[in-house]
């Protein structure tokens, strides 16, 4: 792993109409990194996320992705929202969501083509959901729902993954899967950001750290960062091994 | 999965033939003029605001359908008055006017007031159709306007399907193929927006332009269907075949495709049946249509109610059994 930065944020203030949500952020996260976002309830580590990929209006300051803006390298980028903010009755299969991961490949008009297809069956295979590929989505249970998205960001190919909260209410078996495959990822040389909430795991399963609590707490690598100090500093009630931000 | 829909697919033909063999179908109705006229017409209307309307109704924002629907009224009064005439085209203008003004005051009050949707929506409605109301009131106790013919104003409320000429037939055709073409040229976005808006604009399909187009395209039929049904009920000819679609289909395709079949099946099975019943108006006889055959599907399609019924009592006893 080399220390070269590959998401920069500078200075990213953000706000809902009058309430101010984050100040002046700035935030370097380490090229191929598996890089955890704590905070407490109501920190801001959706509205972190969705700021630097342009999803929601910035007050003030930038992110760079490999030293570039969001739009030139999105493709390259694969985010995963929370699951709760999904149109989950939405007429569709499991196959058919991981396709919309070739998307961005394709460009307008254009349709998915056969070996579009295959890459979307493979990675359905990747995270052991092939025998649901032609379930309706809203008969996954929330563990296949989630590597649902997964295999999505997997057909997508891309070299970062933004993930938020792709551990929470999942079965044990779907955790696993995912962080195999982040793992897996780390290998080949990618990078991913991903909002946790449970302390339990953190330093098991990722090895760089960022405390947010609308203003950042601290960040850096997992075994300096994650002392009781800065949990405190940022109000997880210094209950260590606490799952406090749920 | 394919099997199981050309079962669907029979089923509503079986609707429809048990519906036609019960009216024993009256060829001197079919082959006349007029009836082949009104048909086209509302067929394909009904055909793509069937097909179109399955994008807000899964978006889960049928209501402001029926707020345009509404809020158009005005619109056509207004043209009305400055046009002094009924041209189709000038008051089809005005409707879309009106209701992209009204569209635009719902989007800016939903942004900066803490009211909920519903009721930006209702009294966005009221006031809108309100004005219209008053308007058409006025023009007609106004000497100003006592030279030309008023009549046709009333049609644009609760819809005179029965009084359309050729030159609505082409309206309808010059807007619903360019609708229907920009459905199909932007599915896969209207696809993934639908489902999952943060993942779309995370992959650069933009939210604003996906709104404008649905606005666009749904407008336009609004706009061109106020004189076939009327500002009242037109919202259902978006509504009512997506429902139906929703109960059958498990894929955004075929949702669409079925939600269109049906909208041009009830247009067709409602003009005939106002066509040999004198004195039964067009629109609502489609929409009667419509709206059975969605109770229908609600309660036996395979996503409806009684399958739901029958998958718990299944998992109750399997559970029991255990």
């Amino acid at each position: 792993m080399s220390n070269k930065t590959i998401i920069e944020v500078e200075d990213l203030t953000m706000a809902y109409s009058d309430q101010p949500v984050l100040w002046d952020n700035d935030v370097s996260i380490v090229e191929n990194s598996k890089t955890a976002i704590i905070g407490p309830n109501g920190a801001g580590k959706s509205t972190f996320l969705k700021g630097i990929l342009g999803l929601l209006p910035t007050l003030s300051g930038s992110a760079h992705f490999m030293g570039k803006a969001y739009k030139e390298v999105q493709a390259e980028i694969a985010y995963i929202p929370q699951s709760s903010e999904v149109n989950w009755d939405f007429p569709t299969t499991a196959l058919d969501v991981v396709l919309m991961g070739r998307y961005v490949h394709l460009g307008w008009i254009k349709r998915p083509s056969q070996k579009d297809k295959k890459i979307a069956e493979q990675a359905l295979a990747q995270i052991g959901m092939s025998e649901f590929k032609n379930r309706q989505i809203s008969q996954l249970s929330g563990g296949q729902k989630q590597r649902v998205f997964i295999a999505r960001a997997i057909a997508q190919d891309a070299n970062i993954y933004i993930m938020d909260e792709p551990l929470a209410g999942v079965d044990k078996n779907t955790e696993s899967i995912i962080m195999d495959f982040l793992n897996e990822s780390q290998k080949q040389g990618k990078t991913s950001v991903v909002v946790h909430h449970d302390l339990n795991t953190l330093a098991e399963y990722f090895d760089h750290l960022v405390i947010i609590n609308k203003r950042i707490v601290a960040q850096g690598k997992m075994t300096k960062v994650l002392t009781q100090e800065n949990l405190e500093n940022a109000n997880m009630n210094g209950d260590y091994g606490l799952d406090v931000s749920v | 999965m394919y099997l199981f829909n050309l079962f669907t697919a029979s089923k509503i033909i079986d609707i429809g033939s048990f519906q036609l063999a019960f009216l024993s179908l009256d060829m001197d109705i079919l082959s006349s003029y007029v009836f082949m006229v009104v048909c086209a017409g509302t067929m394909i209307l009904a055909a793509a605001a069937g097909a179109i309307g399955t994008i807000s109704v899964l978006k889960g924002q049928s209501l402001i359908g029926d707020a345009i629907g509404h809020s158009a009224y005005p619109g056509v009064v207004i043209a009305f008055m400055i046009g002094m005439a009924l041209d189709p085209l000038k008051l089809f203008i005005g409707a879309i006017i009106s209701g992209a003004i009204a569209f635009a005051l719902i989007q800016l009050i939903s942004r900066h007031s803490k009211l909920n949707l519903d009721a930006t929506l209702a009294i966005i409605l009221s006031s809108f159709f309100g004005l219209g109301m008053v308007l058409k009131s006025y023009i007609q106790g106004h000497e100003a306007f006592a030279h030309v013919s008023q009549g046709g104003l009333k049609n644009y409320i609760f819809g005179q399907a029965a009084y359309i000429k050729n030159a609505d037939v082409y309206l309808i055709l010059a807007v619903a193929i360019p609708s229907i073409l920009i459905f199909i040229i932007f599915y896969k976005e209207f696809k993934v927006f639908i489902f999952d808006e943060t993942y779309a604009k995370s992959i650069g399909i933009k939210s604003n332009f996906m709104y404008a187009l649905m606005l666009v395209i749904t407008m336009g039929l609004i706009a061109t269907g106020l004189k076939v049904v009327g500002a009242i009920l037109i919202s259902s000819f978006l509504i009512v075949p997506a429902i139906t679609a929703m109960q059958w289909a498990q894929q955004f395709n075929r949702v669409i495709l079925i939600a269109s079949l049906t909208g041009m099946f009830s247009a067709f099975l409602g003009t005939y049946i106002s066509s040999i019943y004198p004195g039964m108006s067009t629109g609502p006889s489609i929409i009667l249509v419509m709206s059975l055959i969605a109770f229908l599907s609600m309660l036996i399609g395979p996503r409806g109610i009684l399958a739901k019924y029958f998958r718990r009592r299944k998992f109750i006893n399997d559970k029991s059994n255990v």
